[in-house]
Order: structure tokens, then C-alpha cells, then sequence
């Protein structure tokens, strides 16, 4: 009996331990930014007055967004045949298919901006391009928007054929059988009920927008005329590196931190009530036409367009950086600091990965195990929040509220940590938690009427079936912490991760420092790939 | 009218055979069921003649036409899922007219379809409401309407009532087979549960493993079953192994195992054949000589005793008796069994033995 | 082996009660199944036993000791979920020695316990085989003996049969039942299907909207059902509902016709409104005799050894009857046919205070 008592006490305390840590080192850094209109409001009083400023910040957040909308509808409009296809279709290289679309996710969004922006926008102006490069993107803003179509486009495709595959194709059977020609039994059923993951896709597509940096600023670096055009973070990010020198700049970061903050968490709610209320024209229905729609060549026109879009404005402009190292007059490559930024890097990623999987995990159980419960609810919210800020913000909040306390050492190192925990813990903690709601909890019950204690049926029973999902988690953690620029540069101006190096080279604006920037980008692909390469084998042995 | 046709029809799946060259016609306006354990290619045959899965030979016929390459929607069928599938975002009223609504009828028509089939399955009163606001025979219910709001003649059910509890699914088997009788419906229906096929159908194909075993009335199926298979799955039997000892005037004389002799109207094997007899619990009784065996369990069915017996080589027996009264059966009580020679029937004895010949699965 | 008692066991979840004043008493080593409908609150009360979910108010009892908020694992009830929970990524053999594993048991008794449960269910060639390799037949026994090596002494069954095709369902009834007793265990066995409790149970507790209504032999329950919802749940009744004019050595009850029908005596007040069942399979017809009331036979349907038959009465009351297939082609559908029954087969109810067709609800 006694046992039994202070066994419960142990875990309270534990359970109490782990949401305090959530709420003190990943939410409330994330959002202390907010603190400042309230303490410093002169301050923010004056930059209003600033006529030049403001219309600075104005702009930056004003692109960031119109780009994060487009992109995340053309996202849309052309992930959706993609999914369908992946979800619903039967046919040959569906899993090359497959394992192209997840490939520029393996790319760390540096790399990936490097080398969109040679395939798109790189003319001879600047420095010497393949021949074979498009060069017509004369515009910043198209430029950005294409970036981030390249590195939104798999997520958007991987979430939208998440929910289709939840969504049983007997529906669509039904409706056929009811003499619903293909297209219309799609657009009548299936639709509409997929309109919740729908909101989960949009979200998260217009939140990595919103949030992107490193590849925006290297992007805009390595086009010739992008002088002046500037969205939020890349705002951030410059400000933050001249900080030092002009700090009258901490009124005007933090007034574009907060303004990031507040309105990326209400397009939050904005993008789930509107999607949600939204009636897409499904009354009528049009046999004839839907039906001709659903045969001979439409369906096949409308996937071979799917595929030539992932072709053409995702998968070559991710690899393209391969085919500039290749074709340019090789240069001396300094690898000493390259390998020593890759080092740094490796081992935020590493103490990061092991911070969020220490505590993530059991947050993770909480919130799977007590869904119903308010308290868990309610974290099961906030656990998204740092994901929809956008990680330059985030960084510079953080910054800012480790600044301003006593109690923790203020190091390089640890502030980078720390802002890599905020935003990579949600990824293990979404895993996790997914993963273990999924296990019917009766495999835990019957281990327990069989005599096991609670500890033992986590460890026998629910552990051997979740151990992938955090593998999964780990790795996810690992390669967004290794790819990471905006937070980093937030939170220390010159930190020298792997990213931040690169983006550093590309500014040098020399040949040699392009061929080099191609170089470590290159590796860095290298590397992230084959974790990559790890993260689907581990998902593949738990599918199987 | 429809009438369904299967000529050699079989699914393989590389090297693994589905259902195997099977040859079927269902009349117009037939009940047929089409009855079979887990597995036995009963489901992969009710899709194939929906055009939901292809076959990889024979072919299909529905009023004469041949289906090849018929796309589902135009086959012109009611299909009842084993999972229901109502759509979860649609009223029950909206469910049932999307029929209608797929073939654009002017909306006054739509109403008017699904208020005629909603009040034939009694759920007029539910027309707002959402599939999962119905408990499960009423969400059974609207889906059977939804099917016929399509306006088809040619009604295919796919386990439609296994999901449900047992004395639900007693009520509404009934009730399915009240439709489509007074719809004058063309109706195959698929279903593991024996019972459930006894009571719906006119006539009841049995499938094992991939293919027909054995196609007929629920009656002839009872009673005179031609496969031993076909005697065990439907309903309960007795399976006794013995040997033919004597043929005359109409009557085998079986000797079995245990020494005792059984009388039964069937001469189609010759004196020497090892043979298996199929009795059921209902034609056995106990008497004042016969096969003896020891009572181990008495079982109340409400309606009569379910009596278990051990004979004298240890095979276990079951017969039933309508009334205890005045009978002193008590357990570990010696009785002698008796035959019903009519409702005997017999079968050469299977190569395999019985046990793999009746397998379940 | 243990009794169990539960007292006034009370459960909400949200608004709605699962248990509401439950009381049951199982016997040391019975065999008893808790049969009722879906959602009347069968597996709370199972989960209850075995301590998945505690009570609102109330106490389980384990041979009169309060166990009410012992841990699950401390209880010895091992649950037999209705998908078997078999561990997947254990075979046969790890998923039986599971809970001696636990214990920490040593090899020699593992290796014992092993060979006889693998025996005992028929299992000895599979036992390094994976779940996912077992049919649904093999995957229920290897459930079963991973319960019963557990060292458990009462075993909880959840709709063990469910998943299994019905003629397999059939087939397993006895084995299972069988097995149990053998090893003498106290067997809380949860079903919605009234014949595998009429087969498998040494007493049936019939549970209704969190409350057991009626608990007693297959027999007691079938012949002498205490609520016409029983009368109907167990094997499908004919009601008749009117004035009682007498209760005893017979109850007389009197429809709005003017018919007066016998049935078993009872402790009905003359003059008050009851109902009448008559299970179907004890309403008899006859061409020749007048009976209580004549109807017309609407349908005839063969069902193996019984035959169902529906008939209408001149006022419009739909009736069924269950008569043995050897009397078929003694009453052809449209034959009009006298209706009677034994009177100890009429069990007189006090009308149901929501009326009877909410009273029968089997939903």
C-alpha cells in the first residue's frame, strides 16, 4: 500500500516536471517577445512614428504572407492530383514516386535556396551559370515564391495523402455504385470529408513559408538585383546582425517579432475556421461532363501534369546545385572552417535530438494517454505553437528571455540548444504522441490483468511498438536542427553552424565563395540524406 | 429484368487463387446467398460481379450484357457494405438521394425517391439526423435504402448484417428479405453466418476455399446434403465412421466403430465401403437397444435439451430431446441411441479423414 | 479460486451511465455470462472487475474483501479482450509466457507451463509462429491460454467468440467452456448473443442500461423471464397485452376483444393493465383446434431444424412461432390456423411504465 502511494507521488511529481519544463523552456521563450510591447512601449511608441521603418517592416511581413498564401495554394492545387495518385492509384515506380517527393526534404532549406536560386534566377550578370539554368526569374518576389513551393511542396503532398489514406475508399465505392461517375463520387465524398486534414496541410505549409530564412536570404543574395526586397525573417535576420552596431535596431526586432508571432497564431485560427466553413460548390452535379472527365485521357493528362510539375519545379531546382559545382572552374575550397561549422552543427543537432527525446517522450505519453483530460488538451494545442512561429521570431524571443533572466548562463552554444529544443521538441512530441494514440490501449490493459505493473507494460508491450515512431521522431529533430538558419541567427548573430556559414560564403559575393557555398551545400545534402535514408528504413520496418 | 450470370469467373492473385472458374446463374427476382467461411472467396465473387474488383477470367452477365470493362457506376446495382459506409458528412435524407443526385433528377424528385425508401425501412422519422446519431440496425437500415433509392433492380449485400448484435441481426434478416421479395428484387447476398442464409434465401450457394462446394434450397441443404461439408457447416451434425455390412429392400446397414448398427434409407454404396453417417441431433434418440454411450452434459435451448454423449470409443454425440419430464437422463446415465433411418444420411468415408474434410478453416 | 461481489457499482462517463446500481454475486468456480445488448454496459462492468475502470460509487468484492482500489495487476483477473490484444511482436510462446515472464519465474516451470497450456489449446505445432500468422480460431486459444498461464485464478472473457465466423462460434462454445471448468476458474464470460449464454453459462445475468435485471439458470431465465425485455431477448416472444382477471391457480388476462388468455399464475392485482409473453418457440398452431385466437399464415421460412413462421391476426397483431421441421407441409401460408400455448409457457407482466415497444427495444 505504501509502495503503491509513493509510486503515485513519483509520478505526479515526474508528469509535473515535464510540463513545467514544456512551458518554461519551449513555450514561454517563444512568446516572451510579446512582453516587450507591454514594458517597452515607448519604444515601440517612436518606431510607429518612423515613417521609413515602418514601411520597411510593413513590406517584409506584407510579402511574407502574400508568399505563404500563393505558395500554399498552389501547394494545393497541385499536391492534391499527386496525393490522389500516391493514395488511390496502382502502378509501376509508385515507390520511386514515392521516394522522389520526400527527396528535398532531405535537403537543408540553405542548400536548397542556393540552388533553386541558380536554376531559377542566376544570369551571367552575377556569376558564371550553367547553360543549361533557366535565368528568367527577374523578380525577388516570384523568386521566393517558387523557393518555397520547392521545400512546402512534399509536406503538403505527405499530409494531404496522410488523410486520404484515412479516409476509406469504400465511401467512394458506395458512391459509385450509386452511379456517381469517379471524378464526382471524388468531389461530392471524399472532399469534403478530407476538409480537416486539409486545414492540417494548409497550416503547415503557410507556417514553413512564414517561418523560412536561411534559403529565402541565400536566395536573395545570390540574385543580382534583389537589393531592397526583404521578407519578416530575412528582416530579422539582418537586423539582428547589426544589432551590435546600431541598437536603436531592439525596438524595431521586437516589433516585427511580435507582429510575426501574433499574426502567424491567428492565421492559426483564421485558416481553421474559414477552411472549415468554406462550401465548396458540391450541390450540383453534373453527370455528363464529370463523367467524361473520368475517362480515356483526362485522368491521365491530369497525372502526367502532377508528375511534370514535381519534375521540373521541385526535384531540378533542388539538385541543381550538383550540376553548378560540376560545370564551373573549380576553386581552392577551404575546409578547415567548413568542417568546423559542420562539427558545430552536429553537435547542437546531437544534444538537441537527445534534450527532445528525454522530454519529449514522456510529455508524448501524457498528452496520448490523457486526451480527454483538459490539462492534456490544452498542451496538445500549445505543442504547436512553436511550430506555426516563425523560427527567425522564435529565436529572437528566446534570445531575449534568456537575456533577461539571472538564473542560466547566458552561452553561444546553450542559446542555440535551447532555441533548437523549442522548435524541434514539438516534432518528437506530434510523433510520439500520434504514434502511441494509435496502439490500441488494450494491449497495455490485458499486459496489466496478466500482472504487469504500469512499468513494465510500457517497457514489454507499448515500447516495442512505438520504438520506430521515435526513432522517426529523433531523426525528424536531428536533420530540421541541422538545417536550421533563421532561429540560430536570431538568437546569436554570428553563430557558426554549418547553414549560417554558407549563407556567410554566398555573402562574400565572389566566384569562390559561390563555388564553395556549392561545395558545403553539396555535403551537407550528402549528410542529410542519408539520414534520410535511416528515417525510411526505420518507417518502412514499422509499416511492414 | 435482371438476371445474373457468371461464366467461369475466377481472381488470382499471383500465385495465390481467390475464387476458381466458378459457374452461376441467379434468376430474376431469386434470393440467392452466397454462404462460406472466413476466406473462401465469397466476398472477392460479390465484388467482382459489382465491378469493383476485375476478374482475371470468366466473365459476368447482367440482363444478358456482358460486364467487361463496364465501369461500376453503370452497371446499374444497390450494394450494401459490410461496414455500412454511410456518408459520415450527409443526412440519413442526403444519403439516400445521392442516387438520385448523381444522376441529376430535379431536386423535388430527389425528395420524393428518399421519402418513399426511408418510409419502407421505417426511418421517415430520422431523415435529418447523421449516420453516426443512428444505432447500428438503423444505420443498416438507411443504407439498404440508399441502395435501392438508386433505383436498380439487381441488390448486392456484403455481409450486411455482421456487424450488428445477434438479436438485432435476427430482426432485420427478416426484414431484408421482406424487401426484396415484395421490390420484387434480384438479390445476392453474401454472409458466414449459416443461419442467417437458412432464413433470407431461395437458394444457397455454398463456396469452400475458392470455389462452389455445393448449390441448393436451404431445405435440401438441411436435409440431404450431397458434400459432408456442406452437412456440418449447415447446421449441427453428428458424423459417425463405419462400414456398410448389409444392403436390402431400400436400407444399408452400417456397422460402426464401437460395434453398433445403424439402419439407414440409402443404398448408393456397395456392402464393404467404409462410409461416414450424417445425423443430426434432432433424428437421434434414446431407445431400448441401439449404439450406447454415456450422458456428459445436459444444456437447456429453451425450446428442447441439448444432450452430449460419449460412445464407447470416445466419439462424442449430440441428440435433443423436447422434454426431460418422465425421462431419467441425468449425467453419467447409460442410453442407447437409436437412428431416424429417413433423416440419415451417408457419405464415403473421405480420403483425409473427416476432421479436414469439415475443416472450418 | 475466488467469489465476487459487486454492490451498487455506479459509473457515468459524461452523461451517460454505464453502470447505474449494479449488484451481482458470482459464485466460487461458476461459469457465468453477462448477456445483454450493446451498449447496456456489459464491458464496464467486466472492466470494473478487473480494475480498468473505477467506480463512481460502489464496491468489488474478491471473496468478501474489498479490492475496489487494488491495481489491476494485483487482482489475478486476466481480461481475454474481444480482438485478443495478442502481443504482436511476440510469438505464440512469449505471448503465453507473458505473464510468468512478469513474475519472473524460473525456466523449468515456464517450460512446463508452456508444453501443457500449448496442449491444452491445441497449439504444440505453432508455437514460434507470430499473431499475425494465426487464423482467427488459433489466435482466440492462444488469447486464452496467455490468460490462463498467467497464474490468474478468475478469467474475464469480452465477447471471446465475436470475432469468429458463426459456424466456428458454434463449434467453440463447448470446447471453450469445457476447458474453463476443467481448470475450475471463476469465468466472468460477456456476450450480446443470447445462445452462447443459454450453452456456455452456469447462470446468466441479464444487464440492461447499467443495471442487472434478472440473473439466474439458462433455464430459470428462459422459462421464467422477470421482465418481458428478457421474455423477448432470449429467443423472441409473441405480446398480448389486456386486464387481468384473476392470478392464481392461473392468470387470466382479457385483450380489448374480449379474448381471455391463460397463463402462469402470478401476483398481478385483477383489474390492472399487464402483458403477456409467450416465447415463439412455445406458441403452437393447429387447423383443427379453435385455440385462443386464429391468425393467417403469412410466411413460412425453413431455418434447419425449426420452422419460423409469421401470421396476422384479424385485428392486425403480427405474431411469430418456431415449430420443428417435421411438421412442414402440415400448415401451408394461408392457412388460417388456431393459436394456443401451454398455460406455464404465459408469463403475465405488470405494464411496462414507458409501454412495451420501448420496454423491447433491443437497441
Amino acid at each position: 500500500m505504501v509502495a503503491a502511494i509513493s509510486r503515485k507521488r513519483f509520478l505526479t511529481g515526474w508528469t509535473a516536471f515535464i510540463i513545467l519544463f514544456f512551458l518554461f523552456f519551449v513555450i514561454l521563450p517563444t512568446i516572451y517577445i510579446l512582453s516587450y510591447a507591454f514594458t517597452e512601449w515607448g519604444s515601440i511608441e517612436a518606431l510607429l512614428e518612423d515613417q521609413g521603418r515602418m514601411d520597411l517592416i510593413w513590406g517584409a511581413i506584407g510579402a511574407s504572407f502574400q508568399i505563404a498564401g500563393i505558395v500554399t495554394v498552389i501547394d494545393i492545387v497541385t499536391g492534391l492530383p499527386m496525393a490522389w495518385m500516391l493514395v488511390r492509384k496502382d502502378f509501376r515506380g509508385k515507390n520511386l514516386l514515392d521516394t522522389l517527393i520526400d527527396m528535398p526534404l532531405a535537403v537543408p532549406t540553405a542548400a536548397l535556396g542556393f540552388s533553386s536560386a541558380m536554376f531559377f534566377a542566376i544570369t551571367d550578370e552575377s556569376l558564371q551559370a550553367p547553360s543549361f539554368a533557366l535565368g528568367t526569374i527577374g523578380s525577388p518576389y516570384l523568386l521566393i515564391i517558387l523557393l518555397h513551393v520547392v521545400f512546402s511542396y512534399p509536406y503538403m503532398v505527405r499530409s494531404l495523402s496522410a488523410i486520404l489514406v484515412q479516409i476509406d475508399q469504400t465511401y467512394e465505392t458506395a458512391g459509385r455504385t450509386l452511379g456517381a461517375s469517379p471524378l464526382t463520387a471524388a468531389r461530392t465524398i471524399t472532399l469534403p470529408l478530407f476538409r480537416a486534414g486539409l486545414v492540417t496541410g494548409i497550416i503547415l505549409c503557410f507556417a514553413r513559408s512564414l517561418s523560412e530564412t536561411g534559403g529565402t536570404m541565400i536566395a536573395l543574395a545570390t540574385m543580382a538585383n534583389a537589393r531592397g526586397f526583404a521578407t519578416g525573417p530575412t528582416l530579422i535576420g539582418e537586423w539582428k546582425d547589426a544589432l551590435d552596431s546600431q541598437p536603436d535596431l531592439a525596438a524595431p526586432l521586437a516589433f516585427v517579432s511580435i507582429l510575426l508571432i501574433l499574426l502567424s497564431l491567428a492565421l492559426l485560427v483564421v485558416i481553421k475556421l474559414v477552411v472549415m466553413r468554406v462550401h465548396l460548390p458540391m450541390g450540383r452535379i453534373w453527370p455528363r461532363p464529370e463523367r467524361l472527365l473520368s475517362r480515356g485521357v483526362f485522368p491521365k493528362v491530369k497525372d502526367g501534369l502532377a508528375v511534370l510539375f514535381l519534375v521540373v519545379f521541385v526535384l531540378v531546382p533542388s539538385f541543381f546545385i550538383f550540376t553548378y559545382v560540376g560545370s564551373v572552374e573549380p576553386t581552392a575550397f577551404d575546409w578547415a572552417p567548413f568542417i568546423r561549422s559542420l562539427l558545430y552543427s552536429f553537435l547542437i543537432a546531437g544534444v538537441v535530438t537527445g534534450i527532445d527525446i528525454a522530454l519529449g517522450v514522456p510529455l508524448a505519453l501524457y498528452i496520448a494517454k490523457n486526451r480527454s483530460g483538459r490539462l492534456a488538451g490544452a498542451l496538445d494545442v500549445l505543442v504547436n505553437v512553436p511550430l506555426i512561429v516563425p523560427t527567425a521570431a522564435l529565436g529572437y524571443s528566446l534570445g531575449v528571455f534568456w537575456a533577461s533572466q539571472e538564473i542560466v548562463p547566458t552561452h553561444d552554444v546553450l542559446l542555440i540548444v535551447l532555441a533548437h529544443v523549442a522548435f524541434t521538441y514539438p516534432l518528437v512530441v506530434r510523433n510520439v504522441a500520434g504514434a502511441v494514440e494509435e496502439v490500441d490501449p488494450a494491449y497495455e490493459e490485458t499486459a496489466r490483468t496478466l500482472g504487469a505493473r504500469p512499468v513494465q507494460a510500457f517497457r514489454r508491450v507499448l515500447y516495442p511498438m512505438v520504438k520506430s515512431s521515435i526513432l522517426a521522431g529523433a531523426i525528424m529533430a536531428f536533420t530540421r536542427s541541422l538545417g536550421e538558419t533563421g532561429a540560430t541567427q536570431a538568437v546569436v548573430a554570428n553563430a557558426q553552424t554549418a547553414p549560417v556559414y554558407i549563407v556567410d560564403l554566398i555573402n562574400l559575393e565572389t566566384a569562390a565563395g559561390y563555388y564553395s557555398a556549392g561545395l558545403a551545400c553539396i555535403m551537407l545534402i550528402v549528410i542529410s540524406f542519408l539520414f534520410m535514408l535511416a528515417l525510411r528504413y526505420v518507417t518502412n520496418r514499422r509499416a511492414r | 429484368m435482371p438476371e445474373v450470370r457468371l461464366e467461369g469467373l475466377g481472381k488470382r492473385y499471383g500465385n495465390l487463387t481467390a475464387v476458381n472458374n466458378v459457374h452461376l446463374t441467379v434468376h430474376d427476382g431469386e434470393y440467392v446467398t452466397v454462404l462460406g467461411p472466413s476466406g473462401c472467396g465469397k466476398t472477392t465473387l460479390i465484388r467482382m460481379i459489382a465491378g469493383i474488383i476485375e476478374p482475371t477470367e470468366g466473365k459476368v452477365y447482367i440482363d444478358g450484357r456482358d460486364m467487361a470493362g463496364v465501369p461500376i457506376e453503370d452497371r446499374d446495382i444497390g450494394y450494401v457494405f459490410q461496414n455500412i459506409a454511410l456518408f459520415p458528412h450527409l443526412t440519413v435524407k442526403d444519403n439516400v438521394s445521392y442516387g438520385p443526385r448523381a444522376r441529376a433528377l430535379p431536386p423535388e424528385e430527389q425528395l420524393r425517391v428518399s421519402r418513399r425508401f426511408l418510409e419502407l425501412v421505417r426511418l421517415l422519422d430520422r431523415m435529418g439526423m447523421f449516420p453516426d446519431e443512428l444505432c447500428g440496425g438503423e444505420q443498416q437500415k438507411a443504407a439498404l435504402a440508399r441502395a435501392l433509392a438508386s433505383g436498380s433492380r439487381l441488390l448486392l449485400l456484403d455481409e450486411p448484417l455482421s456487424a450488428l448484435d445477434s438479436r438485432v441481426r435476427v430482426d432485420l434478416r427478416y426484414e431484408l428479405r421482406r424487401l426484396a421479395k415484395e421490390l420484387g428484387l434480384t438479390t445476392i447476398h453474401v454472409t458466414h453466418d449459416q443461419e442467417e442464409a437458412q432464413s433470407v434465401s431461395d437458394r444457397i450457394v455454398l463456396m469452400r476455399a475458392g470455389a462452389i462446394v455445393e448449390t441448393g434450397t436451404p431445405e435440401e441443404l438441411y436435409a440431404r446434403p450431397k458434400h459432408i461439408f456442406t452437412a456440418n457447416f449447415i447446421g449441427e451434425t453428428n458424423l459417425l465412421e463405419g462400414w456398410v455390412v448389409e444392403i436390402r429392400d431400400g436400407i444399408s446397414v452400417i456397422e460402426l466403430r464401437n460395434g453398433g448398427k445403424v439402419e439407414v434409407h440409402q443404398t448408393d454404396h456397395s456392402v464393404g465401403d467404409a462410409v461416414v453417417i450424417s445425423v443430426r441431433p434432432e433424428f437421434m434418440y434414446p431407445a431400448d437397444e441401439g449404439m450406447r454411450a454415456v450422458v456428459r452434459g445436459i444444456t437447456y435451448m429453451g425450446t428442447y435439451w441439448r444432450v452430449k454423449a460419449e460412445t464407447e470409443d470416445d466419439e462424442e454425440v449430440d441428440f435433443d430431446m423436447a422434454t426431460l419430464d418422465g425421462n431419467l437422463l441425468t449425467i453419467g446415465k447409460d442410453v442407447y441411441l437409436a437412428v431416424n433411418p429417413k433423416a440419415a444420411v451417408l457419405y464415403p468415408r473421405p480420403e483425409d479423414g473427416v476432421e479436414e474434410a469439415i475443416r472450418l478453416e | 479460486m475466488p467469489s465476487v461481489r459487486l454492490i451498487g457499482l455506479r459509473k457515468a462517463f459524461g452523461g451517460i451511465k454505464a453502470a447505474d446500481g449494479l449488484d451481482l454475486e458470482v459464485r466460487n468456480g461458476e461459469y457465468l455470462c453477462l448477456l445483454g445488448p450493446t451498449g447496456a454496459g456489459k464491458t464496464t462492468a467486466l472492466r470494473m472487475i478487473a480494475g480498468l475502470v473505477s467506480p463512481d460509487e460502489g464496491k468489488v468484492l474478491f471473496n468478501g474483501e474489498d479490492v475496489t482500489n487494488t491495481p489491476v495487476e494485483e487482482r489475478k483477473a486476466a481480461l481475454l479482450p474481444q480482438t485478443y490484444s495478442l502481443f504482436p511482436q511476440l510469438t505464440v510462446e512469449e505471448n503465453i509466457t507473458f505473464g510468468l515472464d512478469i513474475r519472473g519465474a524460473d525456466d523449468r516451470l515456464k517450460e512446463q507451463v508452456l508444453i501443457s497450456m500449448l496442449d491444452l489449446v491445441r497449439l504444440s505445432g505453432r508455437s514460434t509462429a507470430f499473431p499475425r500468422e494465426l487464423s482467427g480460431g488459433m489466435q482466440q486459444r492462444t488469447a486464452l491460454a496467455r490468460a490462463l498461464a498467467s497464474g490468474a485464478d478468475m478469467l474475464l472473457l469480452d465477447e471471446p467468440l465475436r470475432a469468429l465466423d458463426a459456424r466456428l462460434r458454434i463449434s467453440l462454445r463447448t470446447e471453450l467452456r469445457s476447458l474453463v471448468k476443467s481448470l475450475r476458474m471463476t469465468t466472468i464470460h460477456v456476450t450480446h448473443d443470447q445462445d452462447e449464454a443459454l450453452v456456455m453459462a452456469d447462470r446468466v445475468a441479464i444487464i440492461r442500461e447499467g443495471r442487472i435485471i434478472q440473473v439466474g439458470t439458462p433455464k430459470e431465465v428462459w422459462d421464467r423471464p422477470a421482465t418481458p425485455f428478457v421474455a423477448n431477448f432470449l429467443g423472441q416472444s409473441n405480446f398480448f397485452i389486456g386486464e387481468v382477471l384473476q392470478s392464481s391457480p392461473c392468470t387470466l388476462l382479457r385483450t380489448p376483444d374480449g379474448t381471455v388468455l391463460k397463463g402462469r399464475s402470478s401476483d398481478l392485482i385483477p383489474g390492472t393493465q399487464a402483458v403477456m409473453g409467450v416465447k415463439i418457440g412455445s406458441t403452437e398452431l393447429s387447423k383443427e383446434r379453435p385455440g385462443y385466437l386464429q391468425a393467417k399464415v403469412e410466411r413460412i421460412l425453413f431455418e434447419g431444424r425449426n420452422l419460423h413462421m409469421d401470421m396476422m391476426t384479424g385485428g392486425g397483431q403480427r405474431l411469430s412461432a418456431k415449430l420443428p421441421s417435421w411438421k412442414k407441409g402440415r400448415i401451408t401460408v394461408g392457412d388460417t390456423v388456431g393459436i394456443y400455448w401451454e398455460e406455464e409457457k404465459g408469463t403475465v407482466f405488470s405494464m411496462p411504465a414507458n409501454g412495451l415497444e420501448s420496454e423491447l427495444k433491443v437497441e
